[in-house]
């Protein structure tokens, strides 16, 4: 095995938020290369509001512990700058606002959850239901899919096209989660 | 007339007096204000200060090696694989990707990868699936479901056995296995070993499967062969068995070789521990041992114990409990049988055809029976194995055809299936233990256009023989013996396998007829078991079907075999004769 040339490397930082009861949240970032080769994997140790957390940030809790704290804290760990981060879950966005990189939200898939987790019909037939829904995202195609930024960051769309298109980007953008949910079951035996 | 004004005047100045009452110093005095203070203000509240921050969130870190450079020109190089809707015609709106729901196979570590960050790092490689869909690796036909299972149980494993039942892909699974390892620069040279009637075989194989990875089949003189073991440009090495005998020397230990990856192809040949053979591939230094065989166990669960002494050393051992060895072996072996995986494949149609002897093979068998069985009960203690042997082959043969006259019961019912055969245009495999058997039903089905594919039909000529089989339409049958064809063919374009006698083990058996039954099979493929009844193939039978018993067991984890292997007092019971001494087991 080839040692890594570190500064040549093109990567996309996968994050996603594993909530295990009773162990408390835990955060996993899967860094790939444009081919979906893993190169770094970064998991947190179980993450837990405590009581006044919950109180205080009310409605803001999880955007405040999945981004600023847990996204934070595993964006902070790379050993290579990542071109963007994907998340599968809403309130990852929130990290967006701590970092210069852009942060894209995909829904999971529908095929995803047939294989895993027996989605509902209603939601099988629509697999960008979430992305549109959202009041604060902006939606848009990206490779195929249906992805969406945060409206605070709007040109953040602009920036995702266009480093899309020139680097011909054709990565699967649900799976990668699956491996991370498996490591992090792996890592700590939860995750799913 | 003016009226005079009257004025009256009062003095106004009134006189006033003081009076000394001792008020006046009292008025003269500032007036005394006396004060009360009043504290509006409240004692100052307790504060109580809650972080928000929570604790500083602790975070593992694993780093990956990138894959080596050359592979990463590949995969920028390789094309993605476009959806039948990115063909639609421009200008239109890009639609949403609908993903189809799909399996996902990911590369398992396995029990004994300890460590932590490798674990992770075959959990976090791409799919295979992935690895087709996005070009990054390209194959002639999209492998299976079961066969990406097969391929991520081999990846990790320094030690497996790949078991699956004939005609699944085993040698598919191994070279993309072989190729995906090379590629990705986890191992740098490969030694394949095969029976020696395979080797073209896997030579086509490796073609198809990895046209880009360089093979050499070691072969020559001397010199030859030496040069070839020793070039280190071609990272996949072919070898036979008889060859790795003669070049002992240079694949042992003393030789300098050292390979990533052994793969020994129809490994039950090295069942028996104490063979030459086994010998040999046990001393090839190496850092990968795999074996592919179809049936692990072809007598007894020692032949299993063999096949270990490769892979693992001293990790099963002779005469282990069968629960112990299934569950201690069980990380290392994956087997899957056509049943189980390939729900949509043709069925097998067994039709045991249980015929009487004609009359003149009825009595020669039964002057024979009864002159052998006397003369085995006269040699007394001098009896052996061996001696019970020769008569069973003596009345499997009469069983064939009578020695005297050439007739056969078998033979008659083998013209009247062949016409079937050959007027639906189809085509039949017959498998005999004998050449002689096999050129003696030759001289009978010539109308069938028969070829033979045998021990004494030299190999360059074996290629040949099948292909005219393949492409003749006037040829309908091939003759074939259990030793020469029930291994690596593939002959799926046939749908009726005939087994005029029957081999000692149900493994064998299975082999033969998976040339016929395996992935690409048009349709259900019939098996005629030629039976004689009333017989020695009589008890014969019952003995296989308690094996097929004890191979289910093993791997099937559930129940316990009836018997294990072939007692020597069971080959003495099938002449109800006694053993004049204690257990044996014997190879088929």
């Amino acid at each position: 095995m080839s040692n890594r040339n570190e500064k040549s490397v093109p990567t996309l930082g996968f994050l996603t938020v594993v909530e295990h009861t009773p162990g408390g949240l835990f955060g996993g970032l899967l860094v790939l290369n444009l081919a979906g080769r893993p190169l770094e994997f970064h998991c947190t140790a179980p993450v837990k509001a405590n009581r006044a957390q919950e109180i205080l940030y009310g409605p803001t809790l999880k955007p405040y512990l999945y981004g600023e704290q847990i996204g934070g804290a595993l964006l902070a760990k790379l050993k290579t700058p990542a071109l963007a981060v994907c998340t599968d879950s809403e309130h990852v966005l929130s990290l967006r606002d701590h970092i210069d990189i852009p942060v894209a939200l995909i829904p999971p898939s529908c095929a995803e959850e047939a294989v895993t987790a027996e989605a509902t019909s209603t939601y099988r037939d629509e697999p960008a239901q979430l992305a549109v829904a959202l009041p604060h995202v902006r939606s848009f195609q990206l490779g195929g899919y249906e992805v969406a930024v945060s409206d605070q960051h709007e040109t953040d769309q602009t920036t995702l096209e266009a480093m899309w298109q020139e680097r011909s980007i054709d990565l699967d953008l649900n799976e990668p989660f699956t491996r991370i949910r498996e490591a992090i079951e792996e890592a700590h035996g939860v995750g799913k | 007339m003016t009226d005079s004004l009257e004025t009256i005047s009062h003095d106004l100045n009134i006189k006033t007096e003081v009076i000394p009452l001792g008020w006046t110093a009292a008025l003269s005095r500032a007036p005394q204000v006396t004060i009360t203070s009043e504290n509006f203000k409240a004692e100052r509240p307790k504060v109580v200060s809650l972080t928000c921050g929570g604790p500083k969130i602790g975070v593992k870190s694993f780093v990956f090696p990138e894959a080596p450079a050359w592979l990463q020109a590949l995969e920028k190089k390789a094309p993605p694989k476009k959806d039948a809707s990115a063909d639609e015609p421009a200008g239109e709106e890009e639609k949403p990707r609908k993903p189809k729901a799909k399996r996902v196979t990911h590369i398992r570590p396995p029990g004994d990868v300890i460590k932590l960050e490798d674990r992770l790092y075959y959990l976090l490689q791409p799919s295979l699936e992935s690895l087709v869909t996005s070009g990054a690796m390209e194959f002639p036909f999209e492998p299976f479901p079961y066969q990406f299972e097969g391929i991520a149980f081999l990846y990790p494993r320094h030690a497996a056995v790949m078991a699956d039942e004939m005609g699944l892909g085993k040698t598919m699974q191994s070279i993309s296995t072989m190729r995906m390892l090379l590629r990705a620069g986890e191992i740098r040279s490969v030694l394949l070993v095969c029976p020696k009637p395979l080797v073209s075989n896997w030579k086509r194989e490796f073609n198809l499967w990895a046209p880009e990875i360089p093979i050499s089949v070691i072969e020559g003189d001397s010199a030859k062969r030496s040069w070839l073991w020793r070039d280190n440009q071609t990272p996949v090495k072919i070898a036979n068995y008889e060859l790795l005998m003669r070049d002992q020397d240079i694949v042992g230990e003393d030789g300098g070789l050292h390979f990533d990856l052994v793969v020994l192809d129809e490994a039950q040949r090295i069942k028996n521990t104490s063979s030459t053979t086994a010998e040999i591939a046990t001393k090839i230094p190496r850092t990968r041992s795999w074996a592919l065989t179809g049936t692990p166990i072809e007598n007894s669960t020692d032949d299993l114990v063999g096949v270990f002494e490769f892979l693992a050393p001293g990790l099963l051992t002779k005469g282990m409990n069968i629960k112990a060895m299934s569950s201690t072996a069980g990380e290392y072996i994956i087997r899957r049988t056509k049943d189980l995986v390939m729900t949509d494949m043709p069925p097998r149609l067994y039709r045991d055809a249980e015929l009487h002897l004609s009359p003149a093979q009825q009595e020669a068998y039964e002057i024979a029976e009864k002159e052998g069985i006397v003369r085995l009960e006269d040699m007394g203690q001098e009896l052996t194995v061996q001696h019970v042997f020769e008569l069973v082959l003596r009345l499997k043969q009469i069983c064939n055809f009578d020695p005297l006259t050439g007739e056969s019961a078998k033979m008659d019912q083998l013209k009247a299936d062949l016409e079937e055969v050959a007027a639906s245009g189809k085509k039949a495999i017959l498998f005999s233990q004998w050449t002689r058997t096999i050129q003696e039903i030759r001289k009978h089905v010539e109308p069938f256009g028969p070829l033979e594919y045998h021990g004494k039909v030299p190999h360059k000529q074996r290629e040949g023989v099948i292909d005219q089989f393949k492409n003749d339409p006037s040829k309908h049958v091939i003759l074939m013996s259990y030793g020469a064809g029930s291994v690596g063919l593939n002959l799926q374009f046939c749908e009726y396998v005939f087994l005029f006698d029957r081999w000692w083990n149900p493994a064998i058996e299975d082999q033969a007829i998976n040339r016929a039954h395996r992935i690409g099979a048009a349709g259900a493929v019939t098996i005629s078991r030629y039976l004689a009844v009333g017989t020695i193939e009589d008890r014969i039978n019952k003995v296989l079907e308690e094996k097929r018993e004890l191979f289910n067991t093993l791997f099937s984890d559930t129940g316990e075999p009836k018997k294990v292997g072939f007692s020597k007092d069971e080959i003495f019971g099938l002449f109800d004769l006694r053993s004049p001494k204690g257990p044996i087991r014997f190879a088929a």
